[in-house]
């Protein structure tokens, strides 16, 4: 069982039933590995803030669900994880890839990884970066403490982990 | 036709529908009409309210979903569109009250107001059935079919611009009031569990 295997398994036994992503090469494996599973309805957009909407809405479905995409679209969704899901204390969990780490040296990534950390403390969006697989065991229970929480939460999945070479 | 007016008609067909309303004189004139609590009045997101309910539709199938959704909101993400269709949830019908100008912000003109053909551009998106409706009798008229059919159906509905400032008011509850009265109501009208043994 790989990394992807095992977040996947995890993300069942936190009773996720819903995913909508965005592509992200960090993260592809996890999204194509999930939209193979029959136990999870997967939901492609072509803007991330899409999966945050999607996601909200699936809550008061009574369906748990994971939004998943690359850190430059966490960017673009800020203001709608602010205006829907702080406004209405919506909890959304967000798989995110961590880009602009010091071992990812694309250039158009840089700026995600200097600021988006600050940004979001500066919407008190809580976060939690995994580096190491031992960690993966913990996302049954961040889901849990994301819903108590009542806003977006976001797990940022590092190069590191994932053994991208990209 | 009259925003209002329009509303009423749409309430008389109803049904057990469970809807979600785009911010803006649409949702504020279905509140005006329902007081409805089975009804979400989406106070930010501006884009996402079709989105949101697609969410929604997609963990309800069985539930009849309407989203009320303005054209101001539409242009702010036509992508919706696509991913709706995509998806083509058979339970989801996706009204745009287009009245042609951001009401609430001193009727500015819409986006290329007058140029858009939303109702060619949700066929374009995938959706198999698409309507413009112009009129109280036509709508009338075409609801039951609406009602009737597999989702999802996009329905451009023509409104007039009413520029009187929140001629009528905003739901009277809001932010996470509006969670838990729309959660607890769906939780009862549907036999769903929204919120956890705990409350949250």
């Amino acid at each position: 069982m790989d990394v992807n295997d095992r977040i996947h398994a995890q993300l069942i036994k936190a009773g996720v039933r819903l995913a909508a992503s965005l592509p992200d090469d960090w993260v592809n494996t996890l999204i194509r590995r999930i939209s193979q599973d029959n136990q999870i309805r997967h939901v492609p957009v072509g803007r991330e803030a899409e999966t945050i909407a999607i996601c909200a809405g699936a809550f008061f479905g009574g369906v748990r669900s994971v939004a998943i995409f690359g850190n430059t679209g966490l960017l673009t969704c800020t203001g709608e994880m602010a205006t829907l899901c702080l406004r209405h204390a919506i909890p959304v969990f967000c798989i995110v890839s961590g880009r602009g780490s010091i071992d990812d040296h694309k250039v158009y990534q840089e700026v995600q990884g200097r600021r988006t950390i600050p940004l979001l403390q500066a919407y008190d969006y809580p976060y939690k970066i995994i580096d190491d697989e031992d960690e993966i065991e913990d996302i049954p229970n961040a889901y849990e403490w994301h819903r108590l929480q009542k806003r977006p939460f976001v797990l940022f999945l590092n190069k590191r982990l994932l053994g991208t070479k990209a | 036709m009259k925003t209002n007016a329009c509303m009423q008609v749409l309430a008389k067909y109803r049904g057990d529908a469970v809807v979600v309303c785009a911010l803006g004189m649409a949702a504020n004139e279905w509140w005006a009409v329902t007081r409805s609590e089975d009804s979400f009045y989406m106070h930010g997101g501006m884009g996402f309210a079709a989105s949101f309910a697609l969410g929604l539709a997609l963990s309800i199938p069985n539930a009849p979903v309407w989203v009320l959704n303005s054209d101001g909101s539409l242009c702010m993400n036509t992508g919706c569109l696509i991913t709706e269709a995509g998806q083509s949830p058979a339970n989801l019908k996706h009204f745009v009250v287009d009245n042609q100008c951001y009401q609430t912000v001193e009727t500015m003109p819409m986006v290329n107001q007058d140029g858009a053909d939303y109702t060619a551009m949700a066929r374009g998106a995938g959706f198999k059935r698409a309507v413009a409706i112009d009129n109280l009798a036509d709508l009338d008229a075409k609801m039951p079919e609406i009602v009737a059919a597999p989702g999802p159906y996009f329905i451009r509905l023509r409104v007039e611009a009413e520029p009187d400032y929140q001629r009528a008011p905003p739901a009277n509850y809001e932010g996470p009031e509006m969670k838990y009265r729309f959660g607890r109501a769906l939780e009862k009208k549907l036999g769903i569990q929204v919120f956890g043994p705990r409350g949250f």
